[in-house]
């Protein structure tokens, strides 16, 4: 059996495996080891089976991944995100469409600190749907918003997702983090852009808001400052080169829990609570991570990604058509994968094929990213939608998916602008580094 | 059975967070030392990639007694009646790949004892790292077993 056969098979199993329900972290373990050894033999399989989980475990730069985690549960927990979005909505009150901007606004900036999309959207759907529904939004649209907006925490820094790139495909993470940046606030501009435009051909569906009396403003505005010290830590700190991003994490933390208890928003209990739900999720995500270098060791063995730069390069495809099946592959992922996986999976086998024609990796990194936050709305698992639809029984699953399609337009606006003007993802690491 | 589990995860978890909040410290202690008095604490790096290996490593075993695996489950809305059978297959294979990866593990880090491997920096015994990464794997292929063989029904 030739090489490109087994690795063919390998990867036939590997989705098998998964939809047979085996933890994708086992298929990708499974899989591997047999790929491996069906190709090199069973003793230097065997022996990288053994190996693969010690070099992870002394791996430093995994260590950004659960001290991010932790900072994002103590944010979570500590009440920041019913204070931005009161300071959010102070931010656009008066214009049409002010309580659906604020929300996008105020998940930007949670999700960039609190890093789980699953975890913004169930917070704001607690706290800006009803807010919404009250003030006469359409139910669908505002848990589309809701569910559209919970995403952008997968692109703004600091991305745990981002960090799983990084090491997957052995890319400097602060310069994804600078990558990340620009993109990550223009799709969130694209949101508020949405929001217009359908206020203008829907009035009905975004009825207009009194406008709340200027002090009342400035004094709800004053709540963004949590997060402000919080995005200064975790953020500027690496742009400005005084910590590295396991630093940076740390310290931001750190600095979360000082807050959080400094306020009164969390005791003892609570931190322990952050700890413990930090722990189980970080060695969810390791688990696959240690699944994902064996495959990927296998996958290495086979030169698929190789021969697949080849055969692109022979069968002479343009470089246009080679993206739309990359986006294409990356939309039926994420009908039925989580992000992490669809990083870990696919990276090895496409990222040397976009190096190949020419692309940069930094770039990538962002554009498979956005490809991501597309997943995580996408029916039929669309994980924020189902999270909004659990709070929120009265709105139909479809009617959110719904909801959420003008966003997903600006999604794809979003991966057009990142193709025809790289720049956009890639000025501002250039400009620093 | 089910609260047996659930004390077994959560004293796996408390070490486990007991180890992810001195990383946390260590790298806070490490910054603000270089930066107050120029004096970084020596190995640092080191220090977190063990912590990080006990982290990981003892929180593992809670992902499988907490049944979190991420799995993509499409197949329950199609095939209710195979899922309970898929779950305890699953299980059986985990504890498979777990057990290999355990009996490999162990291969390897009895070689790297024997050749007294220590870190560049502090000279610190590979061993520890090697206990934990045992510790968590053969904790989860037990969990992964438990798991597998529960009673039909039970949460």
């Amino acid at each position: 059996m030739s090489v490109a056969v087994i690795g063919m098979l390998g990867v036939v199993l590997l989705l098998v495996l998964i939809l047979l329900r085996v933890p994708i972290a086992v298929a990708l373990a499974a899989s591997g080891l047999l790929g491996y050894a069906a190709i090199d033999g069973w003793l230097p399989a065997l022996r990288m089976f053994g190996l693969v989980p010690y070099q992870l475990a002394s791996a430093y730069s995994l260590s950004v991944i659960p001290l991010f985690i932790l900072m994002g549960a103590v944010a979570a927990r500590g009440n920041m995100a019913a204070e931005l979005f009161q300071a959010c909505n102070a931010v656009f009150s008066g214009v049409r469409g002010a309580l659906a901007n604020a929300t996008i606004g105020a998940c930007a900036l949670f999700g960039a600190i609190c890093g789980s999309s699953i975890a913004t959207a169930a917070t704001f759907s607690k706290v800006a749907i009803p807010e919404m529904r009250r003030h006469g939004y359409d139910p669908a649209f505002a848990a589309g918003a809701v569910a559209s907006a919970g995403t952008l925490d997968v692109l703004i820094p600091p991305s745990v997702l981002i960090a799983i790139y990084a090491i997957v495909a052995e890319q400097s993470l602060v310069k994804l983090y600078a990558a990340a940046f620009i993109p990550g606030f223009v799709l969130a501009g694209l949101y508020v852009l949405v929001v217009w435009i359908v206020a203008a051909i829907r009035p009905h569906w975004i009825p207009k808001v009194e406008a709340t009396p200027f002090r009342m403003r400035l004094r709800a505005s004053i709540g963004m400052w949590k997060l402000g010290v919080l995005f200064f830590f975790a953020v500027f700190g690496i742009y400005l080169g005084w910590f590295s991003p396991t630093e940076a994490a740390a310290l931001a933390a750190f600095v979360a829990i000082i807050i959080a208890f400094a306020t009164g928003a969390m005791g003892w209990r609570g931190l322990i609570d952050c700890l413990l739900e930090t722990v189980y999720t970080t060695a969810a995500i390791f688990f696959i991570v240690v699944g994902a270098f064996i495959f990927s060791r296998f996958i290495v063995l086979t030169q698929f990604p190789n021969e697949l730069a080849k055969w692109v390069q022979v069968a002479g495809l343009s470089p246009a058509w080679v993206l739309l099946a990359v986006i294409a592959l990356y939309v039926v992922l994420g009908t039925f994968l989580d992000e992490v996986s669809t990083i870990l999976i696919t990276v090895p086998v496409t990222l040397p094929l976009i190096l190949g024609l020419g692309y940069d990796g930094i770039w990538f990194g962002i554009f498979v990213t956005v490809m991501c936050t597309i997943g995580l709305i996408s029916p039929p698992t669309g994980m924020t939608v189902f999270v909004i639809q659990a709070q929120h029984p009265d709105i139909p699953v479809m009617r959110i998916y719904l909801g959420t399609l003008p966003f997903l337009v600006a999604d794809f606006v979003l991966v057009a602008l990142l193709i025809f003007w790289p720049s956009l993802a890639l000025w501002l690491p250039r400009v620093l580094y | 059975m089910r609260r047996w589990r659930e004390r077994a995860s959560t004293a796996c978890g408390l070490i486990a967070a007991v180890f992810l909040m001195a990383m946390m410290l260590l790298t806070v202690a490490d910054v603000t030392l270089r930066a107050a008095f120029n004096l970084p604490i020596r190995g640092v790096y080191e220090l977190i990639e063990l912590l990080l290996a006990w982290t990981f490593f003892l929180a593992l075993p809670c992902v499988f007694l907490r049944d979190e695996n991420i799995v993509v489950n499409s197949i329950d809305d199609m095939a209710p009646r195979f899922v309970p059978l898929l779950k305890r297959s699953a299980g059986v294979l985990a504890a498979v790949i777990l057990a290999v990866m355990a009996w490999q593990g162990f291969i390897a880090a009895r070689d790297s004892i024997e050749f007294n491997d220590v870190t560049a920096d502090l000279g610190l015994p590979r061993f520890w790292h090697w206990t934990a990464v045992l510790l968590g794997i053969v904790g989860s292929t037990l969990a992964a077993l438990v798991m597998a063989f529960r009673r039909r029904g039970a949460p």
